[in-house]
Formats: C-alpha cells, structure tokens, sequence
C-alpha cells in the first residue's frame, strides 16, 4: 500500500470515528493529556479497529505499520483534533514489559493495557529526587513472597484516574546509588496506597502524590531481577523521548496563530498579521521549527536505515519543547486581555453556555502555564543538555 | 524528503575532506593571506584538476551535472578549513551566470576557462546606494547601433581584483510593477575600454574592487540573459550562491566548536579543566544545537532546489535567516570561550567568526531573508510531507 493510500484510509477512518464531543476534548487540550473520560472512549474505539498500539510488535497486538505509516498515523491523527492516547501505559510500559517481562507478566497485562481495562500511571519522581532520580528513598523491603512498599511518589500524571502504577524503589542500599534499584508493578487498591491531587497553575489536575504505607506486593510484579530496575527503567526513559513527534504539534500550533493572527486586531487597526514586529517574530520562530522538522527527518532516515537518533533525540526534546514555548507565548500577545478569563467549564466537552471572548483564544493562557512543564518533565533542558555534553561533545 | 547521498557524493566528501586536512593547514592559508594575490594560485589550479570546478555544471559544458547538493557537499568543507580561493564568485556566480544565460559566442569563450581554472569572474551587481537590494540599480545600459554602452558605478565586487571578467547588472528600462524589471546583465572583459577599478583587501582576508564604467561599449553577444529581465537568469543563481555560504558557514561553525571542546578541556583555570564548568558545557551544547538545526535546514534546502520543490525559495529564505543567527551565536561564543586567544590575529577562531560575519550579511541579512519568509509563506501554504 502506498503511503498517500494508506493516509487517504486514516484519514476516512478518522472521520467515521471522531465523535464530535471526542473532537471536542481534542481541541479543546491544554497540555498533553486530554479530558479523561472522551480519552478512554477514543481508546476504545481504536482498541475495537485494532489500532490503539501502533509501535507494539505485531504479535502482542500491534498493526504490523511502517516507520513511516506509523508516523502518518500520529499525524493525521492530531491533525484530526483526536485526543492523545494515555502514553504511560501503551508507550512507556507497554514496550518495556515486552523487553523485559516474563511471560505471564505479558499475558496478563499486556491485553489488559490493550483494552483499556489497566490504566498505568508512572512512579518515578520523589519529592527528593527529581533530576536526580538515583537518589530515590521510597524502600521495598522483602517479606516472605512479598515486598512491603514506603515512601512517597510525587508528579504521578493522572494517578487519581489510574488503577495501577509502576514503580522505582530502593531495594539496596549498597554499591551506586544505582544499583540498589528494583522495578516494580503495584495495584493501586493495595492497603496503604493513597493519592494526593496537586493543583496546577491553570486550577486543573493533572498530576498527584502517591503515599506508599506498608503496601504490601507480590514478588511476582518485579520486572527485571532485584536491583536490576535501573537499567529497566533507562530503556523506557529511551520511550519517553523518541516517542514524541514534534514538527506535528509545532503545525497545529503554527495553523492556530495564523487563524488568531488573520482574525485579531492589534494596536493602531490592523490585523496582527499585518504587525511587522509581530510578524518578524512569528518567522523567527518558524524557521527554527522548520530545521526541526528538517531534523527529525535526518532522525527517522537514520532509524530506517538501521541506525539510532543517538543523542539528537536529546536535541529533539530540547528544541522540540522550547519552540512549543515560544510559540504559546505569540498567541498570548494576540489573545491579551482574553486570555485572562479563567473559564474552566467552557474547556469540558459537552459545555453548552457562551464562552466569553473570541472561541480562539479559549486555551491560550491555560496551554502557555501549563506548556512551561514540557522543558522539566521527561528528563529537564538541562539534563538533556547535559547528556549532549557528556555523549555527543565528550565534555 | 530524506537525504541519502549517493557513492559519488560520499566519495566527493571524503576526497575534498582529505586533501584539504593534508594540504591546506592554517598556517599556509595565512601566508597566502598576506601575498599580493590573496589566495593561492597552485591550490586554485589542483581545485580545477580534483575536478572540484567543473563539479557542478552540465555534461554539456564539460562538467559532472552535480547540482546544489554537491555545492554544498564541497563548499561545507571550504568553510571548515577557511578556503580563500574564488569558488563561489568565479564558479558559482559567474561560471553559474555565463552557463545559464551567456550568448553562444561568449560561453564557448570563457566557459572552458571558468571551469579549467584559467579565468577568474566576478559578479558585479551592488551599488552604493542600497547594498541590501540587488534590484537597485543606477548603472545604465544604452542601446547602441551594435550593442550597449554602460555607464556608472558597482561597489563592493568580490574578487574583482582577480576577475578576467565581469556580469555587470545595468538598467535598460523602467522600474516595472517588479523592481527587478528593467535589469539586464552584460558580460564584460575587464579590459573593455572604459572599465576602471579600486582594489581593497576585506575583513576575511579576500579582495574586492570598486568598479567604475564610463562609456563601456560592449557587443549585442554580451548580453546575458533575457534584455529587462536578467533577475529571471540571476535568481537561481544567488539561490545556489546562498547554499554555498551556508554551507560554508556549517562548515566553519563545525570546526569553531570542535576547536571550543578541545580548548575548554586543555584550558585549566581554578584548578581544573573549564570545560568541567556547567555554564561552559552547556553553552557549548547549545552552540551544537544551533548548528545541527542549521545542518539539516541547509541538506533539505539544496535537495528541495536539485528536486524543483515548490518550497525551496521558501526554504533558501529560511537557511540564510538561521544561519545569520546560528553563525553569530556560535562565532560570538567560540571567542567568548577562547577568552583572550580568541581576539587575535595569531589564533584561527577569530578568521572563522569574520568570515561568518562576512556571510551572515551578504545576499541580504537574517532581517531580509526573514521578512522574504514571511512574504514566501504566506503565498504558499507547506504541506506536511
């Protein structure tokens, strides 16, 4: 099947699918997570089409697509407003379960993952280790067939909507702070289990602490060997950040200030697209964007030839989230005074009330606050660049 | 789109990369800096016979049918060892013009000595009062009974000193509702009666002259081009003229960080190496950044011109607004992190960052060319591809 054939059916199926209050929440994203509810049910609805783990291999449920099919999936998909999937379960877990996990792990979470059924959230970050992730405190400790679980897990993305977690925990306390490390699997209904909502700067939450008191887990839910978690855990942080296709976001971003630029007037009667001063900005910043599309092509060229993006997939993440900032912040000026009405209800699908202000400007400020995130999650601008120095420069 | 350069153009590197490593060292280009010519005659004639000349014209003219790919393929590792001799005014501008648009007579003349090496050109199409606009142009060109007769006065002609021959861009009509209407171009030999000149050394160790025509009388076959519309044969060819500095510049920004790492890592200050420092590692980072955006703007720019893309004019915009950027930040910050060294004559970093400011600004500033993207993408909407 040729690659415009295979966009064409995308396409129609997009079409058929998206219900409208789908769309909605689509359009409607603030950040990278989109309405709960309308996201499990366009999940659904891929699982049903056989659609919903593209990446996977073909025998644990993948669709068996081209780099480059994929790659027209993802896009026709966020071009089409679709919700983006839950991405720690599908593409953090899912994949490294697959590496790394024994076969009745795979058996029974992988279609679970599928389905829809298992909601996964990430237990990395502690309120002591972030950017230095090694230095985590929450302790497993080996009780019989079990591990009894303390601590505490904080920036756990959609925790109060999940019904597992996977975790880091110290399971050593010899050797390098690494090594005392162990990769576990935890049911969130466990006794002693609890989550913390932590509000965010747009009044929404998105991410929680999680409290670990005497939680009781099976030896079984172990991935790797016993402080072997570190090299596991590695291998999905390489998910996390080859994962993301940035030129996409970069397009809708870009399509979005066109429309507030044609539409918006600024100072003196003009429409902002007729702003020289603003207009310059505009191409500054999509011209770094086109290099980066330009860049993440030389990175998929290199993967189908066989190759890895080596630390530019660092370079990706960096330029990717930085160019992201910038453009949430040209659409603040256009937008202004508007952008200040803190309407949450107008930003569920289904609202049915009048918005105030132009509909075009009813994400900005929420998207820029909460868009600040994308250079300190999955690895900080400074790690990245740190890793760059070390791996690329030999620093 | 993705790049996949064939054996030929991987061996084109690697040859043009060795011999230049084993040939062509700072030190020789300083002392050819500092002669009379300002470049260095025996490399120009072995450029020719490596077959580096006539890498990108036509089968037809007697060269490989290369295209912008291997002009940037080549003028990438000029600007990593600063190579000085006329590539881009004599075969990229010139040889580039004459193969274009140049009357039969004139290209069977200058054209095998362009591409052997034996002739030197220069592209005379600046005047002094708008340096930013090629379209402005005050110099005339009259019909005569059996050709035109020029009058007026070109700035800053790049390797005029050097030049057998000139392309002069002279008005033969009125501003159209295009202000590149009305300009034509003229191939004229520099000892046409009437041509004077002022030579002048420039910041990046090449020569340059002011040209002053009084009463040029040339032949009707001087003509290159169409008559009114010589942009329409230059266009093109400035196109190909900014994927050679540019990839000059990726060239010269390589070798700047390359040098920067291994002075921060030899540099020992506070008892121990700089490049240990966080703020230093990072800079550094931030300069490969710059330069790896750039990197892939400039392969996807030269294969969308080889390939006719829609959006190539689009893309050349784009490349020569980030590498006005790209070559200040990195320039600016391999001196910076030089410290002292950087700011002398002796030491190779400060040739690379003139040179880059030479390029940053010729064939229109970052400005210029971001303005003309604006412009470009407004008439044209990119489709994902």
């Amino acid at each position: 099947m040729t690659d415009n054939v295979f966009r064409s059916d995308v396409r129609a199926f997009l079409t058929e699918s998206l219900t409208p209050d789908i769309k909605r929440a689509g359009e409607l994203m603030t950040s990278v997570f989109a309405d709960f509810d309308a996201t499990m049910e366009w999940h659904r609805i891929l699982y049903a089409k056989g659609w919903v783990a593209p990446d996977w291999p073909e025998e644990h449920g993948g669709t068996g697509w081209t780099l480059s099919q994929r790659y027209i999936f993802q896009e026709e998909c966020k071009l089409a407003n679709a919700p983006a999937l839950f991405a720690m379960g599908l593409q953090m877990l899912g994949p490294m379960l697959i590496r790394y996990g024994t076969a009745e792990q795979k058996n029974y979470y992988l279609p679970r993952m599928l389905s829809g059924e298992d909601v996964w959230c990430q237990g990395y970050s502690e309120p002591g280790a972030g950017s230095d992730l090694a230095s985590l405190i929450t302790a497993a400790v080996r009780d019989g067939d079990d591990y009894i679980i303390n601590g505490s897990k904080i920036w756990t993305s959609y925790a109060q909507h999940s019904n597992k977690i996977f975790c880091l925990v110290r399971t050593s306390k010899e050797g390098k702070p690494q090594a005392g490390i162990s990769f576990i699997l935890v049911d969130m209904d466990t006794k002693g289990l609890s989550v913390e909502p932590i509000v965010g700067l747009d009044g929404t939450v998105e991410q929680c602490q999680v409290y670990f008191d005497d939680v009781r887990v099976p030896a079984a839910n172990l991935v790797g060997a016993e402080n072997q978690g570190w090299d596991v855990a590695k291998s999905l942080l390489e998910f996390e950040r080859g994962g993301h296709n940035f030129t996409i976001d970069h397009k809708k971003q870009m399509a979005k200030i066109d429309h507030q630029a044609s539409t918006q007037l600024s100072a003196g009667g003009g429409l902002w697209k007729d702003n020289p001063v603003f207009a310059a900005k505009v191409a500054d910043v999509a011209v770094d964007a086109l290099a980066l599309e330009f860049t993440e092509l030389r990175v998929k060229g290199a993967f189908e030839a066989g190759g890895n993006a080596g630390a530019l997939s660092s370079l990706i993440k960096v330029m990717g989230t930085e160019i992201g900032q910038r453009f949430n912040e040209l659409s603040l000026e256009i937008m202004a005074e508007h952008a200040f009405v803190k309407q949450l209800d107008a930003l569920v699908p289904g609202f049915e009330g009048d918005a105030i202000g132009p509909s075009c400007g009813l994400t900005t400020m929420a998207e820029y606050i909460n868009n600040r995130a994308a250079t300190i999650y999955g690895g900080s601008a400074e790690i990245q660049r740190d890793i760059i120095a070390k791996r690329v420069l030999h620093l | 789109m993705f790049i996949e350069y064939s054996e030929e153009q991987n061996m084109l590197r690697d040859s043009a990369e060795r011999y230049l490593r084993d040939n062509y060292s700072f030190e020789s280009r300083q002392a050819a800096v500092k002669q009379a010519r300002g470049f260095d005659a025996d490399q120009w004639q072995t450029f020719a016979e490596l077959g580096w000349l006539a890498m990108t014209f036509k089968e037809e003219s007697d060269g490989f049918g290369g295209g912008a790919l291997e002009t940037m393929i080549l003028c990438e590792q000029f600007g990593k060892y600063l190579v000085l001799e006329p590539y881009l005014e004599s075969v990229v501008l010139v040889g580039g013009l004459v193969e274009a648009g140049a009357q039969p007579e004139i290209k069977q003349r200058y054209l095998s000595g362009l591409i052997a090496g034996e002739r030197q050109g220069a592209f005379a199409y600046l005047e002094e009062g708008a340096v930013a606009d090629p379209t402005y142009v005050q110099t005339t060109a009259e019909s005569s009974a059996d050709g035109f007769v020029l009058n007026g006065k070109k700035t800053v002609v790049l390797n005029g000193p050097e030049a057998d021959c000139f392309i002069v861009s002279a008005r033969t009509g009125a501003v159209g509702q295009d202000s590149s209407q009305g300009i034509s171009l003229f191939f004229i030999h520099k000892d046409t009666p009437g041509l004077s000149f002022t030579q002048y050394k420039t910041y990046d160790g090449r020569s340059a002259s002011e040209l002053q025509l009084e009463n040029v009388a040339v032949s009707d076959q001087a003509l290159v081009g169409e008559l009114h519309n010589g942009f329409a044969t230059a266009t093109p060819v400035f196109s190909r003229a900014m994927v050679a500095v540019c990839a000059e510049a990726v060239g010269a920004m390589d070798a700047l960080l390359a040098a920067t790492v291994d002075y921060t890592k030899q540099r020992k200050q506070f008892g121990q190496s700089i490049s240990g420092f966080q703020v230093l590692r990072h800079r550094m980072v931030d300069m490969f950044m710059e330069i790896e955006l750039t990197r892939s703007l400039l392969m996807a720019t030269a294969w969308k011109l080889d390939n006719h893309a829609a959006d190539a004019e689009l893309c050349v915009a784009a490349l020569k607004a980030k590498v006005g950027k790209a070559g200040r930040y990195v320039s600016h910050n391999a001196v910076q992190l030089h410290g002292g060294i950087g700011t002398t004559d002796e030491f190779s970093v400060g040739h690379y960052f003139k040179r880059l400011a030479v390029i940053g600004v010729m064939f229109g500033s970052r400005d210029s060319h971001l303005s003309r993207y604006s412009q470009l993408s407004t008439q044209l909407s990119v489709e994902p591809s």
